[in-house]
């Protein structure tokens, strides 16, 4: 019983799929994102209070994240940096062409300069943007797989599953990430792309399994979720059609963070002399400029890009999560607008102006906040 | 009661899990440590006397005994206090060297953790007391902030503060130049230990104070439409007193509970921070102990970062016990 | 909590006015690096020889891994092999030796007068249980005598003319009265060393060591009184405290040196000693397995390899051109045959090559690579990944062989497994390098790296201290080196050297590709004395042993 409340007042939802391994490399705190405990009983608001405001959106439209410029901002930063990383390969140099002459500044046929081997940096970096990319998106999904499996499941189950699954998760969330991935990587004997990727995977889960497992576990008692119990229906098609869908937003927002960290702990162990051999990525660009050198005699077309692409991407896909939280909570979005649309209506009403439509207080909240419309509804 | 209890049980068993973790995995993964130890004096040009190599054999002896055997032995010495002997330090024992290395860790770490913290509180508070304002919009910068790679930034920071401005010192704890006896507990000691730490720290704070700041901000934007700060508002308290008394406690709630886990984290963050400065903590020990193939010493810090995590969640647990008393209450 | 604003803000106040204090306090305490403690002595000479932080206090010569001021400025051998330039040995703690016609005996003046820093005298007593204690012991040695006050003599069970600089050069003297009751010399720490050299030891923390002039020296006092050798990790690091003023020895691979130098106060000297080769596993009778089996593909390759643009793009043209006898161009001249290619070809010479590998039967097939009876000309190279250098090498060596018809495969492996397959015998090419000798004579190249002594067949592990990675058997460079370490007679040697050359240069089982370059940074603005390209009186590393303290003797502070 203890544990439940701490559990929904403890780890707040929408956090990234793994905030132990979100401190793994930087030291970061978890993501502590607001309470987004789905609300058990539909939130509605006396007629005459809310103002006229937007027509409800139904369906599918209920559950994207409401247009602002972050996430404008956001989409533009991810959505263009993947483009980078899937075009600009086919238009560059390969990255391993070793003719060019060495340590070259930028120009007009190289972009971006060359290595001390003679590689073109600009090929290196799109080339490095696919490999980063995709040891983020494999390690990404791994996390979110297995903090499904056993967040949801001990949490919908219960009982001494729930016990024996729970057990793991916490002794995973505690045993310190980072160490445990440098310790493990430096035994491998190869070290690929998907054998880093696997490493930072298994070892970032923990925290969106202490999430999902207590929203599971909320969600468990549900009318709808009771009924198709009631009717007989399997445990595995529930957990499958019933509650997993509802957690998308959740899950979408888990597995951005996933990928950031993966990214950004696949850089540190490349830096450390610990990534992939024999791949390039962005981590292994950074460790090829410090081995070379690069930071002491001014060569900052080398190792600054895939540093700033890295903050960039992170960037973009933080303020996608940013947006994601709007969703689950919609405070975040309405609060701040309301208390603009107050402000606003103060200095009207100084100025003498009318006061506008939205003149309320209150937050408008209008039926899109409704967390049980759900898609299946 | 119920609730200390079973959290402590919790721990004790996390403790034995790591400690069994920790003897596993060297067991588990293939390398013969001898061998590597005699290539790397090869590659830096170092001929191997018979003495050294009977040194050589001594460190790295022969272990028969079953499976179960050595586990149990495993156990004892730690026990015991006996962490085994470094080989990249020979001979100095393993507990020495961590020993040295904790209070450079917990010092500049932890003090760095906890003004970061500090910060990305209070200016989390602020950010979201002024929502829907101008302010909103120092969000995306404080994501940009936080998706550096901390590696990344200190090398900037050094090439630009130590190298190129000269203002901060490029390496070490304190200033090796002017204590060749050691650590002296004098005021131009401590001076020195805090301009030595000054970088490091700014690494530290700067890349993760985005983080609190975020989720305090968007914790403090939840709270602040909560039912009972309106009727805080409308009862006529100062706008000061709500967001101190009622707002900023209840919206700090989840970032305590995070800053556990998280000061345990520190630790390993800090590893390729320190080894950059060159700075004397634990985390540029395990750095040096995986580059040096040095598992004695690798199996040392890893332990000892999670049990140093442990208690950070450990006192955590406890506090967060203290001042939320529904946790309590409800057992 | 603190109600009353008041007292917030005393308490703030209290807190800033305590940090500033602190700060400044710190900063001015750290400010002059050149000040050595306010005694106003003269100027400490700041030393990086490669040690890292956390600093072990262990001076024990018999360890792994002792501090560098061990080997050379506290403890001293009897005479210093200089292997930067040829040269007679010069006399330290011994002042003649002669050799027994057979090579079986050795008998060595040593110098009076000297005294260890605990004030004992330095006896024959001393010498004899430096050579005979169970530490130090060498299998080849049978015996060491006193024959009388001033002379010992050493006796071998086998010709030990090739051991002279191992017996002579890099056995360090050490003192029987302390040493005698360690019941464990190879682990015990000695972390209060008493030695014959220039300094002594002074103190150790986590993060330096110093040392102190030893005013009784034999050669006199040294004019440098201290000495700090610091604990840094980085060589990054290193190299921001040389340009910024605060170390003023240093030894590193730096690409761009002149960025160190050219503010003035630093100069560079580079003394390149350690070959770096292709290994290529090379003799099918030992059980090699590949297309470099076949002395046309290792010809081949040996042409095809662009060693200026390697030296360029690997060794940011630091390195020094390679021969193919592993002598040290320059210094070993004397040894090098007048019948082979002193230096390895500098540019790629694919035309060559086609002629070399078609005159072996070779044919390209229509996808461009050679293959002959069937078997296709594809080999695989083996880099640490990590190990830039060779990682580059690597890649330039496949690109340029891929062009001309033979397809090399770089492959990146840890270095665990690197050492597993050399040890083994289980790779064809491989990227390494090959340890210089410790004196002015290639010898020991030949007999540790190329003798069949000194190897096994694959699948056999070799021991340590068998260097032949390459698998080479040759009876006639067996003979000829057999021949070479029995005599002592220069012009013997030399027709015994002439004779192995032929046939490594025929058969290039070591691929030479360049000499490694071997940095030293000296502040000579500060300091004089030190070595000199003109003036190469000991080897310049602030690492290298023995020769460390042979400068350390030597420097002065500059006047000024």
């Amino acid at each position: 019983m203890p544990d439940d409340i701490r559990d929904a007042e403890t780890v707040t939802p929408a956090v990234d799929a793994a905030p132990s391994a979100s401190v793994v490399v930087d030291g970061l705190p978890p993501q502590n994102h607001t309470q987004g405990i789905v609300p058990d009983v539909p939130i509605t608001t006396p007629d005459h209070v809310v103002a006229a405001g937007p027509a409800p959106k139904r369906g599918l439209r209920a559950m994207l994240p409401p247009f602002s410029g972050k996430l404008l901002i956001g989409l533009i930063l991810t959505l263009g940096i993947l483009l980078f990383a899937v075009l600009a390969p086919l238009l560059s140099q390969d990255p391993r062409y070793l003719k060019n002459a060495s340590r070259l500044p930028p120009s007009s046929e190289h972009l971006l300069g060359t290595t001390a081997s003679g590689a073109d940096i600009f090929a290196q970096l799109a080339h490095g943007g696919l490999g980063s990319l995709m040891v983020g998106l494999l390690a990404g999904i791994i996390a979110v797989v297995l903090s499904l499996f056993f967040g949801v499941v001990s949490g919908y189950t219960g009982g001494w599953t729930n016990d024996l699954l729970s057990f793991v998760t916490n002794v995973m969330l505690v045993i310190p990430g980072l160490p445990l991935i440098i310790v493990i990587s430096a035994y491998l004997e190869s070290r690929s792309l998907v054998v880093i990727a696997l490493v930072l995977g298994l070892t970032g889960w923990a925290g969106g399994a202490v999430v999902l497992r207590s929203q599971a576990k909320s969600l468990r008692s549900r009318d709808y979720v009771s009924a198709a119990r009631v009717a007989g229906e399997k445990s595995g098609r529930i957990i499958l059609v019933e509650i997993l869908p509802n957690l998308l937003p959740l899950l979408t927002a888990q597995f951005l963070g996933a990928v950031l960290l993966a990214i950004l702990g696949e850089a540190g162990l490349s830096y450390l002399g610990l990534g992939p051999s024999g791949s390039i990525t962005w981590g292994t660009m950074l460790s090829e400029a410090r081995a070379q050198n690069a930071f002491l005699d001014g060569s900052w077309w080398w190792y600054v890009p895939p540093g700033l692409l890295i903050a960039l991407f992170g960037c973009g896909l933080a303020l996608l999560n940013f947006s994601i939280d709007e969703i689950i909570n919609p405070r975040l979005r309405t609060a701040p607008a309301a208390v603009k649309s107050v402000r606003v209506a103060r200095k009207n009403r100084r100025a003498g102006k009318p006061a506008g439509p939205t003149a309320s207080t209150r937050p408008s909240l209008d039926a899109s906040t409704r967390d049980d419309e759900k898609v299946n509804a | 009661m119920r609730f200390f209890a079973r959290r402590i049980t919790f721990y004790l068993i996390t403790l034995w899990a790591a400690i069994s973790l920790n003897f596993a995995i060297p067991k588990m993964m293939p390398g013969d440590p001898k061998q590597l130890f005699m290539e790397k004096l090869m590659r830096k040009g170092i001929e191997i006397t018979p003495g050294m190599q009977k040194s050589i054999d001594l460190l790295f002896g022969e272990d028969d005994s079953s499976l179960w055997d050595q586990y149990v032995s495993y156990l004892n010495n730690i026990f015991h206090g006996n962490l085994g002997v470094s080989t990249t330090f020979f001979p100095k024992p393993v507990t020495e060297l961590i020993a040295a290395a904790l209070p450079w860790t917990l010092g500049l770490m932890g003090i760095a953790t906890i003004i970061s913290f500090v910060l990305g509180i209070a200016g989390g508070a602020w950010v979201g007391w002024k929502r829907g304002t101008w302010v909103d919009h120092v969000i995306p910068a404080s994501t940009l902030l936080q998706a550096l790679p901390y590696f990344w930034l200190a090398l900037i920071l050094i090439s630009t503060f130590a190298v190129t401005l000269q203002w901060f010192p490029v390496i070490g704890g304190y200033d090796i130049f002017s204590y060749d006896y050691g650590p002296e507990w004098s005021w131009s000691f401590v001076g020195s230990v805090i301009y030595h730490g000054t970088l490091p720290a700014m690494t530290i704070i700067i890349s993760s104070v985005g983080g609190w700041l975020l989720g305090m901000r968007n914790m403090m934007v939840a709270t602040l439409s909560e039912d009972y700060i309106t009727t805080a508002e409308a009862k006529g308290l100062r706008p000061m007193r709500i967001a101190r008394t009622y707002a900023t406690r209840n919206a700090a709630l989840p970032s305590i509970a995070g800053f556990g886990i998280s000061l345990g984290f520190v630790v390993a963050g800090s590893v390729v921070m320190e080894e950059v400065f060159s700075y004397p903590g634990l985390g540029k020990l395990l750095f040096d102990a995986v580059r040096e193939n040095d598992y004695a010493l690798m199996q040392g810090v890893f332990l000892v970062i999670t049990v140093a995590v442990l208690a950070a969640n450990f006192i955590m647990d406890m506090i967060y016990g203290f001042i939320d008393p529904r946790t309590r209450h409800n057992a | 909590m603190i109600r009353s604003v008041a007292r917030k803000r005393l308490l703030t106040a209290v807190a800033l006015v305590t940090g500033v204090t602190m700060f400044a306090a710190g900063c001015s305490s750290s400010g002059d690096p050149k000040d050595d403690g306010g005694s106003g002595e003269a100027r400490v000479l700041n030393v990086w020889a490669g040690t890292q932080t956390p600093v072990v206090a262990n001076f024990n010569p018999y360890a792994p891994n002792p501090l560098h001021a061990a080997n050379g400025a506290i403890y001293e051998p009897l005479f210093y092999y200089n292997k930067a330039k040829a040269g007679a040995p010069e006399p330290r703690l011994g002042e003649e030796f002669t050799w027994a016609e057979d090579g079986l005996s050795l008998t060595v003046t040593i110098r009076e007068g000297v005294t260890w820093t605990d004030g004992k005298p330095f006896t024959v007593e001393d010498v004899v249980f430096s050579y005979s204690n169970d530490a130090a012991k060498s299998p080849f040695l049978e015996s060491a005598e006193k024959v009388d006050d001033k002379t010992v003599k050493l006796t071998f069970n086998s010709p030990q003319f090739t051991g002279e600089v191992q017996f002579l050069g890099t056995t360090l003297m050490v003192p029987e009265h302390i040493w005698k009751d360690v019941a464990d010399k190879a682990t015990w720490a000695n972390e209060a060393p008493v030695g014959t050299g220039p300094f002594t030891f002074d103190a150790v923390t986590d993060a330096s060591y110093t040392v102190v002039a030893n005013e009784d020296y034999w050669d006199g006092a040294p004019k440098v009184k201290k000495v700090r050798y610091l604990g840094v990790d980085e060589n990054q690091s290193a190299e921001n405290l040389l340009t910024t003023g605060k170390i003023d020895w240093a030894a590193m691979f730096v690409p761009d040196p002149e960025r160190i130098t050219g503010p003035g106060r630093l100069s560079m000297i580079n003394t390149p000693q350690d070959p770096t080769v292709l290994y290529t596993c090379s003799t099918a009778s030992q059980g090699c397995t590949g297309p470099q089996t076949d002395i046309a593909v290792r010809q081949a390759l040996d042409l095809l390899v662009d060693r200026t643009e390697i030296n360029e793009k690997a060794f940011a043209g630091q390195a020094a051109p390679a021969s193919p006898t592993f002598a040290l161009l320059g210094r070993d001249d004397r040894w090098i045959s007048p019948d082979v290619e002193a230096e390895s070809p500098q540019t790629a010479d694919p035309a060559a090559a086609a002629k070399v590998l078609e005159g072996a039967g070779y044919t390209k097939g229509a996808d461009g690579i050679y293959e002959k009876a069937g078997q296709k000309v594809e080999l695989t190279l083996i880099t640490v990944a990590g190990w830039t250098d060779y990682n580059t090498v690597g890649d330039l060596v496949a690109s340029a062989a891929g062009d001309a018809g033979i397809k090399v495969t770089h492959e990146q492996v840890t270095q665990q497994e690197m050492s597993d397959m050399r040890v083994a015998g289980s790779f064809q090419l491989m990227v390494g390098g090959i340890t210089g000798p410790s004196l002015d004579d290639p010898f020991q190249i030949y007999r540790q790296w190329l003798s069949t002594d000194y190897t096994q067949a694959v699948g056999t592990a070799l021991e340590s201290g068998d260097f032949n990675f390459a698998r080479y058997s040759n009876p006639v460079l067996d003979a000829a080196v057999a021949e070479a370490a029995a005599t002592n007679d220069e012009d013997a040697k030399k027709a015994a050297y002439a004779t192995i050359q032929t046939e490594i240069a025929r058969d290039l089982p070591y691929i030479p590709i360049v000499v490694n370059a071997s940095q030293t940074f000296m502040d000579t603005k500060d300091f004089a004395g030190w070595p000199t390209e003109d003036n190469l009186y000991a080897f310049p590393p602030s690492w290298s042993t023995v020769s460390l303290g042979v400068v350390l003797s030597k420097l002065e502070p500059a006047a000024s």
